[in-house]
């Protein structure tokens, strides 16, 4: 990992767009928030950094945004070290929990910062209307801040990461206080910026939202990076089917049928416990039912055909079949290492899901 | 580079607007202008408004002190003694206090340094904004008085307006010990209580230092005074004595001088003189390691006091100040009764005026700016160094 990292960095490619090797941070106090991260974003795509409270995700774009100071750090932002000033005029960030001053107006917000990153005046002012239209604000930018709700303030600290048409945008749990219809917005805003060419890192803690937007993603547990990869390579080979069923599994000869397939490596979970049983196929595959619902974990189709053959011998009547993919949720807990192993949890349909997905909070909490 | 500049400065602008304390801070101003507008004096004493208050005592009046000094007096006094250095000091003070922890409060001091844009150069611009506050405050309120004086007091004084950068810098010292506790605390509450002690502190000092001073310059003139009468004396005993043994038939050698005894056994007080003379002599140098330590302590901190007082040392000139406070000032002379000296109070304030205008603007200024850049530069250095 580390060799791979540090050829990178001597070859430079320029289609990274942040590309770090080795970040660390420790705080005073002796906390690790960092222990040696690698990771690299190709320019243009959206990039989701994912992890459990203080794992270390605000701390590495503070790094990035030259907010704190690396305890080490190998590194470049558009082909130039981290740190270095200059390339910050190109990069858009949303840091969490952000406060702007409240003496100022949202427009006035946008026209301060922009200004400070050094946009001229003519392009503050053509851009101001546009961005606050963008998220919604339009009818808002003469209010002060001071009066604005907490969405309101995330809509503004986003249009104000855009003042200055940046290359990259770091944003920092930007759906955060913001109502299903704004993530959503956001959500198009986010895929507008990748439409344009520009790289997005996002921290959040909403899975199935990054599930929505993101090309890629790191989970970062205890400041350490975990999984890294597109969603389809971490999920691959996880895959599982479902077969629902109209009957009640409890029903005889069905259950004895099921209690019998569940149960043949029983040993290895402990004596099956009621309906809801886990075991495994002789041919390795984990399965298990919940209510009237049959996992299978297997991407490969043969594997489920014995199975629809004797659930139908027995009498079951078949509703649905599915197979699924383990969604972010799944691998996160498996990062974490919280209840359950990749796709123990429900099943979920990235797409179904509803939005405010509750953030998961998981152990290894206060690093 | 000049787009960050004018914004951080319309910033700041908008920043002391939104100060509702700034507002008041000026009404208040306002205020105290139109009241000593309304002090006037004529030739039967002070008046306000249209009465002449003839009770004061001292029976003050236009040809003792001219309107000119008196405007120019109560605007030091008042105007500047009493409402810029205490009142309105406090008030900038409060209102200014939180602006550096405002600034590094989590959640805004990342929108700032994340843009391209110095961490020195952040800080100091917010401790200019602080500055500004008072600034815009002193030239306010001197603008004002500029006006009065000018049209009650029939002079058009332009020097008035070396008090704006005076009271700046003088609340540029205390707001340096304010910016770095801000940076030191993050606390708006303890910054400010921790710069009000330091500058009672410093309060505690000059009141110390001015005493000594002032004692020390009655010792002084004690004692010039003592010689000068035992040197008068002696000349007068020598005189004496030579007539004397020119009578006896017993002629004193060429240059002859009295001796201490010979002058006590023709002026017998003289002997009490002496002694007083070498009481004040050995006070004096009791005084001195005193004196001069506290000005070894006061060469380091910043002067406030001092700073504020240049002011009146440009304005009014001390022969203006002998013209006030007393024309025909006597010189002190010996009891014959006690051998004591008589002094002159108005001649020992003038000497200790006189005693503290020795002490250069450059002393004055020079080391309180020192330690305010000394100040400053901690403040940067732990700002630009700690993780926020
Ligand atoms: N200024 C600081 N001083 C000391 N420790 C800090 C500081 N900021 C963060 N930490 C610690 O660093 C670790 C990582 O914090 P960080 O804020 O990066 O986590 P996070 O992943 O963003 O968490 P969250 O999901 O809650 O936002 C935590 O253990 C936190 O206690
Ligand atoms: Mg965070």
């Amino acid at each position: 990992m580390n060799a791979e990292a540090t050829a990178a960095l001597s070859a430079s490619s320029p289609d990274w767009a942040i590309d770090l090797a080795d970040v660390a941070k420790t705080y005073k106090g002796k906390i690790e928030a960092l222990k040696g991260i690698n990771m690299r974003i190709r320019q243009g795509e959206v990039f989701g950094l994912l992890g459990p409270n203080g794992a270390g995700k605000s701390t590495l774009v503070k790094i990035l945004m030259t907010v704190i100071r690396p305890t080490r750090c190998k590194g470049t932002m558009l082909g130039q070290p981290i740190g270095s000033q200059s390339i910050l005029r190109r990069i858009g960030y949303l840091p969490e929990h952000h406060r702007f001053p409240s003496y100022l107006t949202g427009a006035q917000v946008l026209d301060f910062y922009a200004a400070l990153t050094e946009v001229p005046r003519a392009t503050r002012k053509a851009r101001i209307p546009e961005l606050l239209e963008l998220v919604g604000m339009q009818d808002w930018g003469a209010v002060k801040v001071s009066r604005y709700s907490k969405g309101m303030r995330q809509r503004v600290g986003i249009a104000q990461a855009l003042m200055n048409d940046p290359d990259i945008v770091l944003l920092d749990e930007p759906t955060d206080g913001v109502d299903p219809v704004g993530r959503r917005d956001i959500r198009e805003i986010l895929a507008e910026l990748k439409r344009r060419g520009k790289t997005v890192f996002l921290n959040s803690h909403l899975l199935s939202e990054l599930e929505m937007v993101c090309d890629r993603v790191a989970i970062l547990v205890q400041g350490q990076v975990a999984k890294q990869g597109t969603i389809d390579e971490l999920t691959a080979g996880k895959e599982r089917y479902e077969i629902e069923l109209a009957t009640p599994t409890k029903q005889p000869p069905l259950a004895e049928m099921l209690h019998q397939l569940v149960s043949t490596n029983w040993e290895q979970y402990g004596p099956p416990k009621g309906w809801h049983d886990a075991g495994q196929l002789r041919s390795g595959e984990a399965i298990r039912v919940v209510n009237n619902m049959v996992q299978v974990h297997s991407s490969d189709a043969a594997t489920i055909q014995p199975i629809i053959d004797q659930l139908r011998a027995h009498g079951a009547v078949i509703k649905s079949i599915r197979q699924l993919r383990p969604s972010l949720e799944d691998l996160f807990m498996a990062a974490v290492g919280d209840d359950g192993g990749v796709g123990g949890s429900k099943p979920c349909n990235a797409n179904k899901k509803p939005l405010a997905a509750a953030p998961h909070t998981a152990k290894g909490d206060a690093s | 580079m000049m787009t960050q500049t004018v914004a951080l400065f319309v910033d700041a602008y908008r920043e002391l607007n939104a100060k509702k304390l700034f507002w008041i801070t000026m009404l208040l101003s306002g205020l105290v202008v139109s009241i000593y507008a309304m002090i006037g004096i004529n030739e039967e004493g002070i008046t306000f408004l249209w009465f002449t208050l003839d009770f004061l005592p001292g029976n003050i009046n236009s040809e003792q002190i001219p309107p000119e000094i008196l405007y120019k007096g109560l605007f030091m006094n008042l105007g500047i003694g009493i409402w810029l250095t205490w009142i309105a000091t406090i008030l900038a003070l409060i209102s200014t206090a939180g602006i550096i922890p405002d600034m590094i409060a989590g959640g805004s001091i990342e929108m700032l340094l994340s843009k391209p844009i110095s961490r020195t150069r952040l800080f100091l611009t917010k401790y200019l904004t602080g500055l500004l506050f008072a600034g815009l405050q002193v030239l306010a309120f001197t603008t004002a008085s500029f006006l009065v004086i000018g049209i009650r007091g029939n002079v058009w004084e332009p020097g008035l307006f070396l008090a704006v950068p005076l009271v700046v810098c003088f609340f540029s010292y205390l707001y340096g010990v304010c910016a770095l506790l801000g940076v030191l605390t993050r606390s708006t509450i303890a910054s400010l209580l921790i710069t009000l002690l330091f500058w009672c502190g410093l309060f505690v000092m000059n009141m110390g230092d001015a005493i000594l001073l002032s004692f020390k310059v009655q010792y002084e003139v004690q004692r010039d005074g003592y010689t000068m009468g035992i040197d008068r004396s002696r000349e007068g005993a020598t005189k004496i004595i030579t007539a004397r043994r020119e009578k006896e038939g017993n002629p004193v050698p060429e240059g002859f001088i009295a001796t201490d005894e010979e002058m006590q056994s023709v002026m017998p007080w003289m002997a009490s003189t002496i002694e007083y003379r070498d009481e004040a002599e050995e006070t004096l140098g009791k005084l001195e390691p005193w004196a001069k330590g506290v000005y070894a302590v006061k060469t380091l901190v910043p002067k406030t006091g001092e700073t504020i007082a240049l002011l009146e040392r440009w304005l009014i000139s001390m022969a203006d100040l002998e013209a006030i406070t007393d024309g025909d000032a006597e010189e002190p002379t010996i009891d014959e009764e006690s051998g004591r000296i008589n002094l002159d109070d108005n001649e020992l304030q003038l000497r200790t005026q006189e005693a503290f205008r020795e002490r250069s603007v450059l002393w004055v200024l020079g080391t309180s700016l020192m330690f305010e850049c000394l100040v400053l530069g901690g403040a940067v250095f732990v700002f630009a160094r700690r993780d926020n």
